[in-house]
């Protein structure tokens, strides 16, 4: 049973980590080919397992696989450390420890120049691979808080890779550090309400582990005020992890790391954990039709918010960072509505929300990874960030062009690219509450609004940058292009562009029966199962051909290349229309990312720096100067004092004879009244 | 064997501190003396918790000393979870103090003398079973503390040594009335009996009414207090870090701030129940205040060592606030986050102690972008905040874990749940003084306000004293186990408050 050594799947990159910190220095490339073995590794072992598991009686009956041990007892409670492996399980670690292989290897050729630094940043993505496969793996909530807490540490070191000796001088260093700061402080704001959630959870159930919380007869038992709680600060975790509305603003700044840093960590892996908690915690959250509620509107207002913010910018990485969130806004919109049509129906056999969720989450990983790397192919190529500094280099790099180009079209939902379907079906989820008339379906009407509006956006602004970067007059950064990147990066983007591309067929080729989850009702109580049960390929493939609404999304997506070929390519509308040169009201409040970052700095002022000085005040005056004031006092009076000091044995007897009656007299008043 | 192992434990570092000022002639010996003494304390410890987790027995050990028909006072020791504990702590940090400071050139067979003599009174404290013996202890610990200070400190040493025992020293007498207090009441007019045992068999017999143990509460509470220290009896620790050599700063934060939580647990909670119920609210409102004003007082500071200082303090609420509870989760938990904040503090005061002396100033704003030139000190710093601000998986989350989740049952079971974001609020005031400070030193641009030029990374014997300490940190994060089972199994006595 291969599946009795998953834990080797966490296990092996941490090992790596440990080679590459102690020993990198002496190994070829800081230790590179290490990370890289490591990530295979757990890539072969994940795929056997989940080739165990799907094949599995297991899987047959819907039920996870579940070893662990004893790690903390204290009080009534308990704390497990262990494996669990579901459906969802397997779709996670396969994908993840994918991606992960492709730009570890991608880095060989990214990385090459930085020297005694390679040493750090492989040891720091083997760390980071190894927290994010634990944190799949995790049997209980806590196992999964510390891996996702490493991850934390991970994504706060490497965003600040470059925060001291930057190549480009120390104002980027001094950036970097900062938005390294940021991101750590942001996300544990999310981090501290997840703990929180482990709080409650622990006190109502007496242990974290899935398989007591997510057991019908023991949700039935426990506190419902506290479960409705304990979700809605889970919740809070997932918008720090995963960049959601109102903490969103940590991601773009986040880009000051490593290109390949943003495609692993900020787009392909890590920022899915929120949406990877949703899909795992929808047992608990689906006990609160408004927990769901809830979890849709962040969702669809982050997925609208953070689109707008990627029409006007000029970093190339920014377009994709905003354009990250907003994709996240997505998934986290379609479990949310997933979940309100559980929670209001009760039973739901393979609900639509849940499986376009986590379908998208899947397509996205490849799609974005790919648009990342090859950003990071022209950004290493040209030396900048800049697309007003690009143009024309379609012709010198014509793999990182058609590469893009898949990627681009993929996310912008074409026809038969992966986006398109997982897209598609989170619309018809958004759209469903209203159509069966639930009590928030203006609400979804209005969210379903907001993520058409979207759709035709997201394929406005990554045109918009394909064209900027690729078509059009070579500008000056342009010039320096030598040609397309080594063949290490170009390797990993044509095996993820072919991903990009065709993964969305995976769905009728039974990632329909995989990724699901249901709700059956047996009169006696009900089960909730993970995995089979889904829909057939022929009935998704009906739906989405015979709704309206999948013409309507296509019509935008189009229109919206379209818009941004006649803008920055064919040049017949000139862009400076729309944003009055610079000076319209909408073009600043987007430039300026609706202030959300001077509101996050009045936050930190104000709540934070302001109360620490007025506390530095009042300890250097009122309290230790009233310390102070005594002693003084006491030194003062000294005057008198020493007058005393007469040299008379006879004085001092006297004195030490006063002394200890008092002495005697204040503890024979607190004996006698304590014995009476 | 079990007779004389404590006694003996007590015995090596006053040898070597007899040793150590022996060796005035030859002075570049006197490090190796105390690191022998204190490598075998430190083997003895490991030989006493190897010996007692496969046992159902504690060593205990007592004989009079003075025993009179008017007082007894005995030399009695014994150990138990929590003393084990805290005698492990404090023989591995004196162990890699020595080594840290073993590059000393300044009088060095007094410095080691008086790190000895402390230890031995460190040791004592914690084993003593007899409140006089205690208190002789306690007191013991103060005056190499004091010399450490005013002999190797900074420019304003005196002031701040002087400060330190006078406070400290004035606090230990209120503590003094409440121990004689103790025995007085325990002795019911016979001779008075200083031994836990006497006072420990007169709390449960009832001899200590409400209102008794509501007034020597407070006064053994005050006593402990100053120690820890609690806001607001707080402005000495500042003030004798800063000034303090490095080796007194990790001994005075690691392990003597201890004493003052463990004499709570020990005497205060044991003893004085019914005190304990009555003062419990009063704990938890002056445990909040020192966690948030503490990590408040952190984002104000300038100087590297200063904030580490108000850190102290804002983890030892955290301590205080485990012990409010009054369950036995809470206590088990103060206990460990003593352990853990034992382990971090010594890191982050070692840290400040080489940054001091490498780059010249401790000022944040003078530092910057010290990653570039001392890439392995950044990587110690670096962990070492970590693990203080509660990272999971390092030894400081289990610790700030298991205290707030008894805060959390405290609450739910009054049902108010609101308080519970204080403790929250210090989880984010936590990282944000801890990630700013590193922004500003170790990250950005390189300073040019201090001549960078000679600077060096970590020498050797820094780093193992550094890498031994964070092998721990993450050993006892990932195996929690090792350490709550100590206390869990081997009680000496079971906490009357429970």
């Amino acid at each position: 049973m291969i599946m009795d050594y998953a834990w080797l799947i966490p296990l092996i990159p941490l090992l790596g980590f440990v080679a590459v910190g102690f020993f990198g220095k002496k190994l070829p490339e800081g230790g590179g080919y290490i990370a890289i073995g490591t990530a295979i590794i757990a890539f072969v072992i994940s795929a056997l397992v989940s080739y165990e598991y799907l094949t599995g009686d297991l899987f047959a009956a819907s039920q996870p696989y579940v070893a662990d041990i004893q790690w903390l007892a204290f009080g009534k409670y308990e704390i497990n450390f262990g494996i669990y492996i579901d459906s969802l399980t397997c779709v996670m670690m396969l994908f993840s420890s994918f991606i992960s292989t492709l730009i570890f290897v991608y880095s060989i050729g990214y990385m090459h120049g930085e020297g005694q630094r390679k040493r750090r940043y492989y040891a720091e993505i083997a760390l980071f691979l190894s927290g994010m496969l634990g944190l799949i793996l995790a049997s209980n909530y806590l196992e999964m808080f510390i891996f996702w807490e490493i991850m934390g540490v991970c994504s706060y070191l490497l965003i600040g890779f470059w925060s001291f000796k930057h190549p480009e001088g120390d104002e980027a260093s001094i950036k970097a550090a900062s938005a390294a700061k940021k991101a750590f402080l942001v996300t544990r704001l999310g981090d501290v309400c997840f703990m929180t959630g482990l709080f409650v959870l622990l006190w109502s159930f007496g242990n974290l582990d899935f398989t007591t919380l997510f057991d019908p007869a023991e949700i039935a038992g426990a506190d419902g005020t506290m479960i409705l709680i304990g979700s809605l600060l889970l919740f809070g975790g997932v918008i720090g992890k995963s960049a959601q509305f109102p903490l969103q603003d940590w991601l773009p700044d986040a880009m000051a790391g490593p290109t390949t840093v943003s495609a692993l960590i900020h787009a392909a892996t890590m920022v899915k954990a929120g949406v990877y908690l949703v899909a795992r915690s929808y047992p608990l959250f689906i006990q609160n039709a408004d927990v769901m509620l809830l979890v849709a509107i962040i969702g669809g207002v982050t997925a609208f918010v953070a689109a707008s913010m990627a029409m006007n910018n000029m970093n190339i990485k920014r377009v994709l960072a905003y354009s990250t969130i907003s994709q996240l806004g997505y998934m986290i919109m379609a479990l949310g509505a997933g979940g309100y049509l559980i929670a209001m129906e009760g039973e739901v056999e393979a609900s639509i929300g849940y499986t376009a969720g986590v379908f998208h989450m899947v397509n996205h990983a490849f799609f974005k990874a790919l648009l990342f790397m090859c950003a990071g192919s022209v950004i290493h190529a040209v030396g900048t960030e800049d697309m007003r500094k690009m143009g024309g280099l379609s012709k010198k790099m014509k793999i990182t062009s058609a590469t893009m180009l898949i990627g681009s079209l993929s996310i912008a939902g074409f026809p038969l690219l992966s986006g398109f379907w997982s897209k598609d079906l989170i619309l018809e989820a958004a759209m469903e509450p209203s159509i069966l008339g639930l009590p928030a379906g203006t609400i979804f009407l209005f969210l379903f609004a907001l993520a058409a509006i979207t759709a035709f956006m997201t394929a406005f602004y990554m045109f918009r940058m394909w064209f900027m970067t690729f078509k059009g007059q070579p500008k000056e950064a342009s010039e320096h292009c030598h040609g397309e990147s080594p063949r290490s990066m170009t390797v990993p983007l044509i095996i993820l562009s072919i991903f990009a591309a065709c993964s969305g067929f995976l769905i009728f080729l039974g990632l329909n029966n995989i990724i699901t989850f249901s709700v059956l009702d047996h009169g006696s109580g009900v089960e909730y199962l993970v995995g089979g049960f889904g829909h057939t390929a022929g009935h998704i493939f009906e739906s989405i051909f015979t709704n309206v609404w999948t013409y309507v999304s296509m019509a935008l997506a189009l229109f919206g290349i379209l818009l941004a070929y006649l803008m920055y390519c064919k040049g017949s509308i000139d862009p400076a229309r729309f944003n009055s040169n610079g000076e319209s009201k909408i073009y600043k409040f987007l430039t300026a990312r609706y202030f959300f970052p001077q509101l996050y700095d009045q936050i930190a002022l104000k709540l934070g720096y302001g109360v620490a000085r007025g506390v530095d005040y009042i300890d250097k005056n009122l309290v230790d100067g009233t310390v102070n004031g005594i002693s003084n006092a006491v030194v003062g009076g000294s005057g008198s004092m020493r007058k005393m000091q007469s040299g008379y044995v006879r004085d001092y007897a006297a004195f030490i004879i006063v002394g200890v009656i008092v002495l005697v007299a204040i503890l024979y008043v607190i004996v006698s009244w304590g014995g009476a | 064997m079990n007779s004389f192992i404590l006694p003996l434990l007590l015995l090596i570092p006053l040898i070597g501190a007899i040793l150590s000022v022996a060796m005035s002639r030859k002075q570049e010996y006197a490090k190796y003396v105390a690191i022998i003494c204190s490598a075998v304390t430190l083997a003895i410890t490991l030989f006493c918790l190897y010996d007692l987790s496969n046992a159902d027995y504690v060593y205990a050990q007592s004989s009079a000393w003075i025993d009179t028909e008017s007082i007894k006072i005995s030399f009695a020791v014994g150990v138990d979870g929590m003393s084990m504990l805290m005698i492990l702590l404090t023989s591995l940090l004196v162990l890699l103090v020595s080594v840290f400071s073993s590059s000393e050139k300044d009088r060095p067979s007094t410095f080691f003398a008086l790190i000895m003599a402390m230890e031995v009174g460190l040791l004592g404290v914690y084993m003593a079973q007899d409140y006089f013996l205690f208190y002789i202890f306690w007191e013991v610990t103060l005056i190499p503390m004091y010399f450490l200070i005013s002999g190797w400190g900074g420019p304003r040493r005196h002031y701040a040594a002087i400060k330190f025992f006078i406070y400290t020293h004035v606090a230990s007498l209120v503590m003094l009335i409440g121990i004689f207090a103790l025995a007085m009441q325990a002795s019911a007019g016979g001779a008075l009996d200083f031994s836990f045992e006497a006072v420990k068999a007169a709390s449960m017999a009832g001899l200590f009414s409400p209102a008794f143990q509501l007034v020597v509460f407070g006064m053994l509470f005050f006593g402990f207090a100053v120690k820890m220290p609690l806001v607001p009896f707080h402005t000495w620790l500042p003030d004798a870090h800063v000034e303090a050599p490095t080796a007194g700063s990790v001994l005075l934060a690691g392990v003597m701030l201890k004493m003052g939580s463990y004499g709570i647990i020990r005497v205060c909670l044991d003893v004085l129940p019914d005190g304990a119920h009555q003062w419990q609210t009063a704990m938890i409102v002056l445990a909040i205040i020192a966690i948030l004003y503490g990590a408040y007082a952190c984002i104000a500071q300038k100087d590297l060592k200063k904030m580490v200082a108000f850190s102290s303090i804002s983890h030892m609420g955290m301590v205080l606030l485990g012990i409010a509870m009054l369950s036995g989760i809470g206590i088990q938990f103060a206990i460990f986050q003593m352990f853990a904040h034992g382990l971090i503090t010594a890191v982050l005061f070692m840290v400040c102690g080489i940054v001091g002396h490498n780059a010249g100033t401790r000022e944040i704003p003078l530092l910057g972008g010290l990653a570039g030139k001392m890439p392995v000190f950044a990587a110690f710093m670096m962990f070492g905040f970590l693990a203080s601000l509660g990272l999971p998986g390092l030894v400081g989350f289990v610790a700030e874990f298991g205290i707030i989740m008894s805060f959390f049952e405290y609450l739910a079971d009054i049902e108010v749940l609101w308080p519970i974001v204080f403790a929250l609020a210090s989880l984010m005031l936590t990282a944000g003084y801890y990630l700013w400070a590193m922004q500003r030193t170790l990250f950005g641009k390189e300073t040019d306000k201090i001549d960078l030029t000679n600077v060096h990374d970590v020498s050797k014997l820094e780093g193992i004293s550094l890498g031994v300490l964070c092998a721990l940190i993450a050993l006892f994060g990932i195996l929690p186990a090792l350490a709550m089972g100590l206390i869990e199994n081997m009680p000496l006595v079971l906490w009357g408050v429970v």
